[in-house]
This record gives C-alpha cells, structure tokens and sequence, in this order.
C-alpha cells in the first residue's frame, strides 16, 4: 500500500504527464479558422500552417513567454507534493494554473484582437484557444480537486457532492468516447507532415468538434435556439423524474406527450372564445389528456400489478396509432362503412388545422418587447414575487400565495409602464422560442414545491425510497402510484404545448413530425439532472446546447447531429453504471462509512 | 376483395415473413430474462444487428467487386450475431458488474442505437437515413411460389431447440435456476453471473440474427428506425408467451398475423391499417393486467446478484 504522499505525488506526476504531452501534440491556439475546420494551429513545437506562413497581421510573438512560464509552473508543480508545503502549496499550484489559462487567454485575444476588429468572427466558431491551452486550465482545476481530497476529509467531501460528481464525470466520460469517436469517423480537413503534425490536426479537430457543441454559449441567437430546444426536455426529464423519485419508471413520456398534444390541438382549433380562457383551457387539455395516459398504466399497476415500463412503452406505440390514424386520413373504410374524420388539413402532408391565435403560446418578442417596446411586466412580475416569497415569513402556503398574487400584480403594474423601443435582428426574431419557456420554470418551481415541500411529494418519495415502510407509515400506495403516474404523464402532455400550441417547430399545428422521442430523451435529462428540479433544469439547458451545436457540427464538419444522441446515449449508460466510481458514490450506506471514517480524521 | 387461395398464401408467406424476427428476438429475450436480466434492449440490438449485416455485405462487396458471392450474405449474418452479442455484452456488463438498473442501461442502448447509426451511414455514405442496397441478400428457399429466408426455418426450428435446451439440459436448469432464485442456485455452485452473462449475450446473438434478417433478408439495405417497434413488439410477444417457447411461438404467430394483416389491409375497405398495428400493443397491455390469462415472470428477474 502506497502512502497518501506518494499516492498524491504519482497523481500529480501523471496529470503533470499528460498535460506535457498535450503541450507537445495539440495546438494552443487557433488564431484563424475557415469553413470546413481548416486552421492555423500555433503549438510551442511548431505551427501547422496552411500556407505555410502566419496569415498577415497574426502574431505568434506572445505563444512562447506563455509556454516558458507554463513549463516553470508544471515542473514547480510536480515537486510540490514531495516539499514540505505538499497540499498547501497544491492550492497555490492550482490557483496559478487558472490564472496562467486566463493570462493566456488574454494575451491570444490581444494578438487578434486587430484582425478581428471590424469583421464579425465569432469566438469558437472561427478563432480559439486550442487544447493545449485548455489543458493549462484542466491541469489547474485537476490539482485543485488532488489538492481537496488529498486534505483531511477530502474523500468525504467529494463523497457528499455524488449527486453533481457522478453525472458530471459521466459527462466527461462520454465527452472521451465522443472525442475518440470523431477522431476515428472524420478526417482531418488538412494533410499532415509527419506522425507529430497528424496528432496536432487530429486533436484539433476533436477540439473544434466540440467548441461548435459548446458555441451556442457565446452566440446570442444559438443561445435563444439553446433555450427553444431545452424547453420540452425540462418538462419530459421532469416528468421522468418524477417517476423516479415516486420509485416508478415512466418510459412513455413520448405517448404522452402526443396525447397532450391531440388534445392541445382539439381545443386550440375547435373552441372559440377570448384568449384568456381558451389558451389555459387548452393548456389545461394538454396536461390532462397527458396525465390520463399516464394514470392508465398505473392504474394497472395498482390493480393488477402490471409492470408500469412494459406498459408505458405499450402504450407509447397504441399512442402513434392513434395520432396516425387521427390526422393522416379523414376517410376510413371500417368493413365496407366510411367513418369521416374532420381533422386532418387538406394537402399531402399529415397535418391538423391552424391553431386559432387565441390559444397560441406568445412568441418571446410579443412577451419581452409588445409592439416593439421593451416590458417591464416579465421582469417585475419575477422581482414582485422573489420579494413576496422571502417577505412574507408564514407558513409555506402563505408565501405561495403572497408570492402568486405580487407576481401578478407586478405583471399588471409593469405591463402599463412605458419602456424605451428596442428592435432584434432577424437571427434572433426566427427563433422561434416561446412562452412555453416560462412554463417551463413554473413546472420546475411545481417540482421543487410539490416534492421537497408539501406532504403529497414527501409520501411520493417515501414511496420511492421505501414502498413498504411508505404503505406502513400509511401512504395509500395504490392511489399514490396512479397520482405520480397522472402527474407524471400532465407534465409530459405540457412538452407538447410547446410544439402544438407555441409553434415550437414552425407552424402552429399538430403535425406527423412532431418529434415525440423528446419523451426518450427525458430520461438522459432527468438522470443527468439527478431528479433535482436545478439539475433537471440544467441538464435540459445542456442538451439544449448540444443539440443547436450539433447543427453547426454538421452545417460546418458533415458529421451527423446525431453524435449527440450518442453523447447523450452514453452518459445515460455511464451514469447508470455509477460512472464507473468506487461503491460509495453510488450506495449510500458506503458513503456514510466514508463520512464516519471522515470524521475521525479530522479530529485527529 | 375476395379471400381467394391467392390471397391466404400471400397472407401466410406474409404471416412466416414478420413472425420470423419476432421469434428470433423473443427467443433470445427469453435466455436473458429467464436468467433474471431485463433486457429491453431487443429494439436497439436488432437496429445494430440490421445495421452491421447491410453494412458489412456492401463494404465486402465493394472491396471484392462485381459478381454474386453466395456466401457474403452469411458473412454479414455472423458479423450481425457478433455485434448483438457484444451490445447486449454491454447491457450485461453495466448491470451484472456494475449494478445499473437494467431498465436504465437497456434505455441507453436503445438510445445508442437511434443516433449511432446515423454516425456510421453518414461516415460509410454521406447520408443519416440508409445505407446503399447490397446485391447479395440472403438467398430464398423452399418450392416455387412458396419461397422464404432460411432464417425463417432457422427461426422456426430454434423453438423445439430452445425447448430442449431450456428444459432438458443442465445448462437450461442452471439458467432458469439464477432467475428464480439466485440464491439457492449460488449455494449449489452456480457461477450466477456468469450464467447471467451467458443468457444476455444469447439474447443478443439471437436479435443480432433478426436484425441481419431485416436487412438483408426482409430488405437489401439498412434505413434508419427500420426496426420500428419489432424489440419492442417480441418483448410483448415473450411475455404473452409467458416466457415458454412454445407460448413465443403463437404469441410471436399471432402477431406476425396481425403485422402481415395490416399490411394485406393496405387500401383495403376492412378495418384502417393504422388501428391493426397497434394491435399487438392492446393484446400486450391485457395480458399484463391479467384479462387474458395471466402471466408471471422469473421471480428474480431485475435484481442485481450480490454474493
């Protein structure tokens, strides 16, 4: 058995490793970048140059100082753990790194900041920082978590956090196996010299895959797009989640999300009426015909003890009959007898009829900007009822209620207010988020209120926890089952408001492309976002992300947006296995070893 | 439409035709969950095993050039069982070894086998939706007008096989023995896992073998989603079946019917084609419930082994 000093030197020596080696083989910086991925990669070691030369007005001057002082940094922090400052002077170590990254940063921005002045180069997109500058910043960060666990308590701590370190070192994990997926599917747009030059183009090439996945973050228009693509998943990895947290599986989340959404279009084209009652009613209709569907199965489960995921899935196929059958034909022929069906649009496409405008979902200009004038009614709506919520110190249904009623007030108070004009460019008024975003939040504040603070979410996850000591304790289990079942199935039925009633794809119709395997994807988001109503809220916006990435990956690579199923994919299967960790960040009886063992630490 | 001899032939081909992947898969979904494995995977494994065979025979043949190679076909069928052995070896690894919730794990496979697809066609072809058609399918036999894949006799001639394996020999005792009651099979030597990993990777040899038969029996190139359901519908098919392979065998015949039904309705003025497909799905939801018999699965089944 090593000592914690050795263990912790040989830790260091070995990141110290492989960052040394990515110095070497990745670029640090790609200052100028062309459609395709072809780039001018600057590395310490030597340039990959497509023309053989620094394109005018770039400067490589300011690469080296950089790498000189990076390899003081690494080569001080390798005997760091053998000196007498050991964890201490780790910390230091770290802290050195990240500023090193951030210095680096700056001096590569300053050396293209005049090319750049004038043209529009998105950052990510047409100029980067490259691995080996990122693996500056991974080695700071690496020696900052060595320099926690290795200090009393620090295997414990990581231990307390498994809720945020098991999904996020799945999502490095899978972010691996994604990179050496596109390293052995694409080929790198440039030729390479020699065995040194084909890592640096490869390595490159991984970087830039990702950089696109990760560029809506730096993009007004992909980050709205980013938002647009996260709203359905927050309310399908909700409603996954909160099977999960009740001990249930719902894997039909698509199902019942084209339920909710047939029953959205039925009330948005065939009732009339004023928009204040006929867009609730629809809304209304969408969670409710969701919730149904999802209530069935548990039903048989409560009653007959039907397993509720063969089910789901079961009726998750009976769900696109039906869908099919309502709005790909208005004419069958039932044993020689023609049933007629109004539904269906005339044409070729399968397609129901315009959603009448009172039951749209408002576009997210007609909500921040009406008629083209900044609101406040959003913003102080949100300030009223934080205030309310914090102000009024009673029970927790008072400050629900009080938080209500400030909201709307403020809504009300700052829709009359007058705001200065503003105008948004056509990249941002095509996305065609909606007010179903807000929806969104208020599931997620439904899911946090209901599960951790009201006596109904604390049966539900006793029930999950603990089935027989919940039905002990006096939870009636059956009722319970076809309750988070219904509620489960209401928020996968609100997913489809977004698409039907928000005209989240591009018309406001229920369409046969409705793409109802977001059902699927809830599962990835929930599990990611470990049925916490932030981490689900997170990981939708994640994979909101990925998703409009993907669609520069194949706009700008012509690898398939479909890499990030795959991601997506893997990291439900890694987190499933735990990520692969030691026991105790996945059972929670070792983890309270570990914190028991903890403990005694510290104090001695 | 009158129901002419033209007709019920064309129904029955058509009924042995959609049957034989369901029984393929059921069959192999049964070694697995009669070894205590949930294994919801099939939809996934038989997209890969689909994909692998297509793509496979259509490299092979680029490579050797022009000409029929009678054997390539049952190259890619190999490849196509390697494949879905090693994907449900994957299923089986994540949670024999590692615990995982088996119903997580499959979802993830199943989740795999919707984008990676596209990744492999769009790097072998350029485009995400199918790959080019090959020209050596598997071949066709039986007399002149009554012509089926011989993975359609195999499928067929694998049920009183299975039988024999699961219920007459010591291997088919052990594997049902670490389904029902793990325990008592480990105290009498058993080696549970590795009864349990053998039962996974069955399964998925055996849906690897369906989906090579969709491919490049049923069709001669792989399109995205080709699969449609079919894992979905053998699980079903194994549960009416009560997890017997004599019952897989009707349940996986009667909704072979229902398919090739649907598809003899196409256009026709009978019922709608749409209503019919779900039919599998109903029959599946009230068998569960208990309305038509009742059907009890392996006590074990879902629960990581622990020593």
């Amino acid at each position: 058995m090593l000592t914690d000093r050795k263990r912790l030197g040989l830790l260091v020596l070995l990141g110290g490793g492989v960052t040394l080696l990515l110095w070497y083989l990745a670029p640090w910086a790609v200052p100028h970048r062309i459609f395709g991925g072809e780039g001018v990669l600057l590395n310490p070691f030597g340039h990959h140059l497509p023309q053989g030369r620094l394109p005018q007005g770039y400067q490589d001057t300011w690469l080296y100082p950089v790498f000189y002082l990076s390899l003081a940094w690494l080569l001080l922090s390798l005997l760091l753990p053998w000196t007498r400052a050991g964890v201490r002077g780790l910390y230091w170590a770290g802290a050195l790194g990240l500023g090193l990254f951030l210095l680096t940063y700056l001096l590569f921005q300053g050396s293209v900041a005049q090319v750049n002045a004038g043209a529009e180069r998105p950052l990510l997109r047409r100029f980067s920082l490259g691995l080996g500058s990122y693996a500056t910043l991974a080695y700071g960060l690496y020696l900052l978590l060595l320099a926690r666990v290795f200090s009393p308590g620090g295997l414990a701590f990581l231990v307390r956090r498994r809720g945020v370190v098991v999904p996020l070192f799945s999502l490095l994990l899978a972010s691996f196996l994604g990179g050496v997926i596109v390293a052995l599917l694409k080929e790198t747009p440039a030729r390479a010299q020699d065995l040194r030059d084909a890592f640096l183009l490869k390595l490159d090439l991984i970087t830039y895959t990702y950089q696109l996945l990760y560029s809506p973050l730096v993009n007004p228009s992909g980050f709205l797009q980013s938002l647009l693509l996260a709203t359905p998943l927050v309310f399908t990895g909700l409603a996954v989640a909160l099977g999960f947290r009740g001990g249930l599986f719902n894997i039909g989340a698509p199902g019942q999300l084209i339920l909710g959404a047939i029953a959205a279009m039925l009330v948005g084209v065939y009732l009339p009426g004023p928009r204040w009652l006929v867009l609730p009613l629809a809304l209304l209709a969408a969670a409710l015909a969701g919730g149904l569907w999802g209530a069935i199965p548990g039903w048989l489960k409560a009653r007959f003890g039907a397993h509720e995921v063969i089910n789901t899935i079961m009726f998750n196929y009976i769900a696109a009959s039906l869908f099919l059958f309502l709005i790909s034909a208005n004419e069958y022929k039932f044993f020689g007898k023609t049933l007629y069906l109004p539904f269906k649009y005339p044409g070729y496409e399968a397609r129901s009829y315009e959603i009448r405008p009172e039951a749209r979902i408002p576009h997210w200009t007609d909500l921040v900007a009406p008629g083209g004038e900044l609101s406040f009614a959003l913003p102080l709506a949100l300030l009223l009822g934080v205030l309310g919520y914090f102000l009024v110190r009673k029970s927790l249904g008072h400050r629900v209620l009080a938080a209500t009623l400030l909201g709307v007030l403020g809504y009300g108070v700052g829709g009359l207010l007058p705001g200065p004009e503003v105008a948004f460019g056509p990249d941002l008024t095509s996305v065609r988020l909606n007010g179903a975003f807000l929806l969104a939040l208020l599931a997620l504040l439904f899911f946090h209120f209901y599960v951790f603070r009201h006596v109904g979410g604390y049966e539900l996850r006793a029930l999950g926890l603990a089935p027989k000591a919940a039905e002990y304790g006096g939870v009636a289990v059956g009722r319970k089952v076809v309750l988070v079942m219904f509620l489960s199935g209401a928020l996968a039925g609100l997913a489809a408001a977004h698409y039907v009633l928000g005209g989240g794809i591009d018309e406001y119709r229920l369409k046969q492309s409705l793409p109802y395997s977001v059902g699927f994807d809830g599962i990835a988001v929930a599990l990611m976002g470990q049925n916490t109503p932030l981490g689900v809220g997170l990981a939708a916006w994640l994979f909101g992300i990925l998703l409009t990435g993907g669609l520069q990956v194949n706009l700008q690579l012509g690898i398939s947006r479909e890499l990030v199923a795959v991601l997506q994919a893997l990291i439900v299967l890694f987190i499933a296995a735990g990520g692969f960790l030691p026991r105790y960040f996945t059972d929670p009886l070792r983890a309270a070893e570990v914190e028991l063992k903890a403990e005694k630490e510290v104090k001695e | 439409m009158s129901l002419d001899a033209a007709f019920l032939t064309a129904l029955l081909l058509s009924t042995l035709r959609q049957t034989a992947p369901l029984l393929l898969t059921a069959l192999g979904g049964m070694f697995s969950e009669r070894s205590g494995v949930v294994n919801i995977a099939l939809e996934g494994i038989l997209l890969f095993g689909a994909l692998t065979a297509a793509v496979v025979v259509e490299r092979l043949e680029a490579a050797l050039g022009p000409g029929p190679h009678p054997w390539l076909p049952w190259v890619g069928v190999l490849a196509a069982m390697g494949v879905g052995g090693l994907v449900a070896f994957v299923h089986a690894l994540v949670s024999i070894k590692y615990r995982a919730d088996q119903i997580i794990s499959a979802t993830a496979i199943n989740l795999l086998a919707l984008g990676a697809p596209s990744l492999v066609l769009t790097y072998f072809y350029g485009n995400a939706t199918s790959s080019k058609e090959v020209a050596n399918r598997l071949p066709l036999w039986g007399p002149e007008g009554f012509q089926l894949s011989p993975l359609v006799y195999v499928a067929f001639l694998l049920v009183p096989l299975t039988w024999w394996v699961l219920f007459k020999t010591p291997f088919g005792l052990r594997l049902r023995a670490v389904g029902e009651h793990p325990e008592a099979a480990d105290t009498l030597g058993v080696n549970v896992h590795r009864m349990r990993y053998t039962g996974v990777v069955l399964s998925g040899v055996l849906t690897g073998l369906a989906g090579a038969y969709l491919s490049i029996g049923f069709l001669n190139q792989f399109v995205r989603g080709m699969s449609a359901g079919m894992g979905f519908i053998a699980l079903a098919a194994l549960i009416f079946g009560k997890w017997h392979p004599v019952g897989i065998l009707f349940s996986t015949l009667l909704f072979g019917f229902a398919s090739a039904l649907a598809i003899q309705l196409q256009g026709s003025e009978i019922l709608p084609a749409v209503l019919v497909q779900a039919f599998p799905y109903v029959v599946t939801v009230l068998v569960l419930a208990g309305f038509i018999g009742k059907s009890r699965p392996p006590a074990a089944v879902g629960k990581p082994y622990e020593k």
